[in-house]
């Protein structure tokens, strides 16, 4: 399965020998630009490396290296760590007008890592993370998006999500008549279930809870309360915050975690985020302000545009689209 | 998914005033083409009414007050004909299967009457089977002083008695009643009476006044046994009494077929609150039409919370009059409408006095293309009703294609310093909200479910009372989840 999935990967990589520059999907300065992957063909193929001996059991570890054409087997480090998200040439567009809105998107999050995706208003970065989580909204019409080894654009919403991805919400909706403990309950135990495990009784899942709620500071009193209903700006990111840390998702990606909060309340949730921060799971941050990265310390920034991302970079991007705005990034 | 009628706000009283002004052009038989003004199927009824009253085991001689209104009924269903859907009233409510069907009254409860009313939430509870009040099923040892809960012919003669008869006379004189109204009075059986004396207070421990149908005849026999339950409810002057009515088949008669025909007064004296829950659980293939008649003395407040689930056809008719200033009126309902099912409520409140206080929510659920739902609200706030504040609300979502919802809230304003809103919402269900539950992992399927029910769980939860909100919650779940195949 994991090998299938992974094929056409190998064939962007084989298919464009002209591309001169890196791949967008790999950051600048990153600790493997080389492409780790594994498949059928590369086998077969020329460029065939040693197989590894430890590949078996860990299919994500790299199994065969393939070079990309255009940068030679400079930077092959095996011990680096495992892939989890890797965005391929990923174009989408809104269903029902059919208008374009990512044009070919590259990216790949390992584990243990903290992106940011900065950009101007309407560059497509929600609409990306919509993407990812599957939103009904957008049709995916090319590329690939490969999660924990998995095509993540086979799944359902759910799927995603059980799969150990999530997203918070930029404006989380109401539900009225639903409140929170249930809600919570309910997306745990189906998690569970998938997995197997069984479900949780409302007592149990609240012992579960408890240390959760002081993680990300959170009144009690919220979980008796409708999902979202009433909640303020503050109160709403820090409850998506609290079902990620219920969910013990693999992949976070925060959604403009910081839009309308002060200054505490992005202190409380940011330390949430970090507490949460493990080297096995990643986080992809979208925000417009270099305010969130104080508090987050990010390995890459990625800069979008008209829906693409053009720059990679470390911290230091954010500092020069501090004193330059995204101008000078697109020109340059 | 069908579409709705929202009817406008425009006067839509003016238009079936002039309707009903129309000569009744039903012809049954053309023997009966002579008495115009009489339908011949409602003679019948009425005729078998009486036929049955004066049969009846217990045709003790019936208390005046009773006669009296079962004259009177009588007397006005000579000129009455049945409804049809070119009358206004029931523009979107078929009520053909009823007058194709056989009516025949139900003939009172034998002795040996099974225990279902068993498990009441409260301890005080009057038990009505088939329209008639029955000692032996209720419990009424620890009702507050004075208050009185009974049978007519049991209410104490006195303030008690005249009171009832007021009523009854404002019953009479009330214009906006109709066919139904007038059956039950011909054929109601007995008068349930509660009296609550001014100051008392009967709030924490409600009232239940559970009408159960016995007599029913098998889905499909043509057979239909009528019950006409009459109640009669006084609240003096400050005084504070929770009603939870409950209308249910006897125990194991899902799929039986009955009518209940019931009428509720009620009087809301001058800073008296009352808080009246009305849960209607009838079997799936009865009819269940019922009036709700209240008056509202100044400064009182009345709540009606609604959640009608059962019964192939179901019709509410709830009329409120503000009797002086300063009255408080909150309605919320709720309906499932399912396979075969029509729920309609037709609620009118007016306002007469100035200061009145009123919010409606209608929500309803129509789960199957065969599944019907009528709203029609009106509020009249009148020429002398200034400073009025009135909210109204119908939110109505449609499950299947072709399942149909007509709704017409409507609001006529005369005086001019009022501030009067309303409003209507037809729907599937949100998908933002489904996607926000698969987003956290839950599947779409028990996603629907949670949202479905969270709809219904708004009016809900303003039911006082923890028992029996629990009960209905899972009643509802039931009924949810058994519409799955």
């Amino acid at each position: 399965m994991a090998m299938a999935v992974r094929a056409p990967l190998v064939r962007t990589f084989l298919l464009s020998p002209t591309s001169s520059s890196p791949s967008p999907s790999r950051p600048l300065g990153a600790p493997a630009t080389c492409s780790v992957v594994r498949t059928r063909r590369g086998i077969s193929s020329s460029r065939r490396l040693p197989l590894r001996a430890n590949c078996r059991p860990l299919p994500t570890r790299a199994a065969v290296a393939v070079d990309s054409p255009g940068t030679g087997s400079r930077e092959a480090e095996s011990d680096s760590p495992n892939v989890l998200l890797e965005v391929t040439d990923l174009t989408a567009v809104v269903a029902e007008s059919k208008q374009e809105v990512l044009r070919g998107i590259n990216l790949t999050i390992r584990e243990g890592e903290v992106h940011a995706i900065m950009g101007k208003n309407g560059s497509g970065k929600s609409t990306f993370s919509k993407v990812l989580v599957g939103h009904p909204d957008y049709e995916v019409t090319g590329g690939s998006v490969i999660f924990k080894g998995e095509n993540l654009l086979d799944m359902d919403p759910e799927e995603r999500s059980h799969a150990g991805l999530f997203m918070s919400f930029q404006s989380p909706v109401e539900i009225p008549g639903v409140s929170n403990i249930d809600f919570l309950q309910m997306a745990f135990n189906s998690r569970r279930k998938k997995q197997g495990l069984p479900e949780l009784s409302p007592i149990e899942f609240f012992g579960f809870l408890d240390p959760k709620l002081s993680a990300v500071n959170m009144d009690p009193k919220f979980l008796n309360r409708n999902v979202n209903e009433g909640f303020s700006g503050g109160e709403k990111k820090r409850n998506e915050i609290l079902q990620l840390a219920v969910l013990e998702a693999d992949l976070a990606i925060l959604d403009e975690i910081d839009s309308g909060l002060d200054v505490d309340a992005l202190q409380d949730v940011a330390k949430a985020v970090n507490g949460l921060l493990t080297p096995k799971n990643s986080v992809l941050m979208i925000t417009h302000y270099r305010r969130l990265l104080d508090y987050i310390k990010p390995t890459f920034i990625h800069i979008m545009d008209y829906g693409s991302i053009i720059k990679t970079g470390d911290i230091s991007l954010a500092e020069q689209l501090e004193k330059q705005g995204y101008r000078a990034i697109s020109a340059a | 998914m069908s579409s709705c009628c929202c009817g406008s706000p425009s006067l839509p009283a003016s238009a079936s005033s002039r309707r009903l002004r129309r000569a009744p052009a039903v012809k049954f038989r053309p023997a009966a083409v002579r008495c115009s003004l009489s339908d011949p199927f409602v003679l019948e009824i009425a005729e078998k009414l009486e036929d049955s009253l004066s049969v009846a085991p217990r045709a003790a001689p019936a208390p005046p007050s009773l006669q009296r209104l079962r004259d009177a009924s009588s007397q006005s269903l000579l000129s009455r004909s049945w409804p049809s859907l070119k009358d206004e009233p029931f523009r979107f409510t078929d009520t053909s299967f009823l007058r194709q069907s056989r009516i025949l009254p139900a003939s009172g409860p034998s002795i040996d009457l099974p225990p279902f009313a068993a498990g009441s939430a409260s301890p005080h509870l009057l038990a009505v089977v088939d329209g008639l009040v029955v000692p032996s099923l209720s419990r009424f040892s620890s009702l507050p002083q004075g208050v009185c809960v009974g049978g007519v012919s049991d209410a104490p003669s006195g303030p008690v008695s005249e009171r009832v008869l007021e009523v009854l006379a404002l019953g009479d004189a009330f214009q906006g009643r109709d066919l139904f109204w007038d059956i039950n009075g011909a054929g109601a059986p007995d008068l349930a009476v509660v009296y609550v004396p001014s100051g008392v207070r009967m709030v924490e421990e409600p009232l239940v006044v559970r009408f159960v149908s016995l007599e029913s005849a098998d889905a499909g026999s043509n057979s239909l046994f009528v019950s006409n339950p009459r109640m009669v409810v006084v609240v003096e002057k400050g005084a504070e009494v929770a009603i939870v009515e409950e209308h249910l088949g006897a125990e194991g008669s899902d799929g039986k077929c009955y009518w209940a025909n019931s009428v509720m007064e009620i009087v809301v004296g001058e800073g008296a609150k009352v808080f009246h829950s009305y849960v209607q659980q009838q079997s799936s293939n009865a009819a269940h039409i019922k009036w709700t008649f209240t008056r509202q003395e100044s400064s009182s407040t009345y709540e009606l919370i609604e959640i009608s689930t059962g019964a192939r056809l179901s019709r509410h008719n709830l009329h409120i009059q503000q009797m002086g200033p300063d009255t408080t009126t909150e309605l919320s309902s709720f309906h499932i409408s399912q396979t075969n099912q029509t729920h309609d409520l037709h609620s009118k409140l007016v306002l007469d006095h100035p200061r009145g206080y009123s919010r409606q929510l209608h929500k309803c659920i129509v789960t199957h293309s065969s599944g019907h739902s009528v709203f029609d609200g009106n509020i009249k706030v009148n020429r002398y009703a200034q400073q009025t504040d009135a909210g109204q609300l119908t939110r109505s979502l449609l499950l299947a294609p072709r399942a149909t919802v007509n709704v017409k809230p409507n609001l006529q304003i005369i005086a001019d310093d009022v501030k009067c809103s309303h409003g209507a919402a037809i729907s599937d269900l949100e998908e933002d909200q489904l996607f926000y539950f698969r987003a956290r992992g839950i599947d779409s399927e028990t996603a629907r479910d949670a949202l479905i029910f969270s709809f219904g769980a708004e009016v809900l939860a303003r039911l006082p009372f923890e028992p029996i909100r629990k009960k209905v919650a899972s009643h509802i779940r039931d009924l949810l989840a058994a519409k799955k195949p």
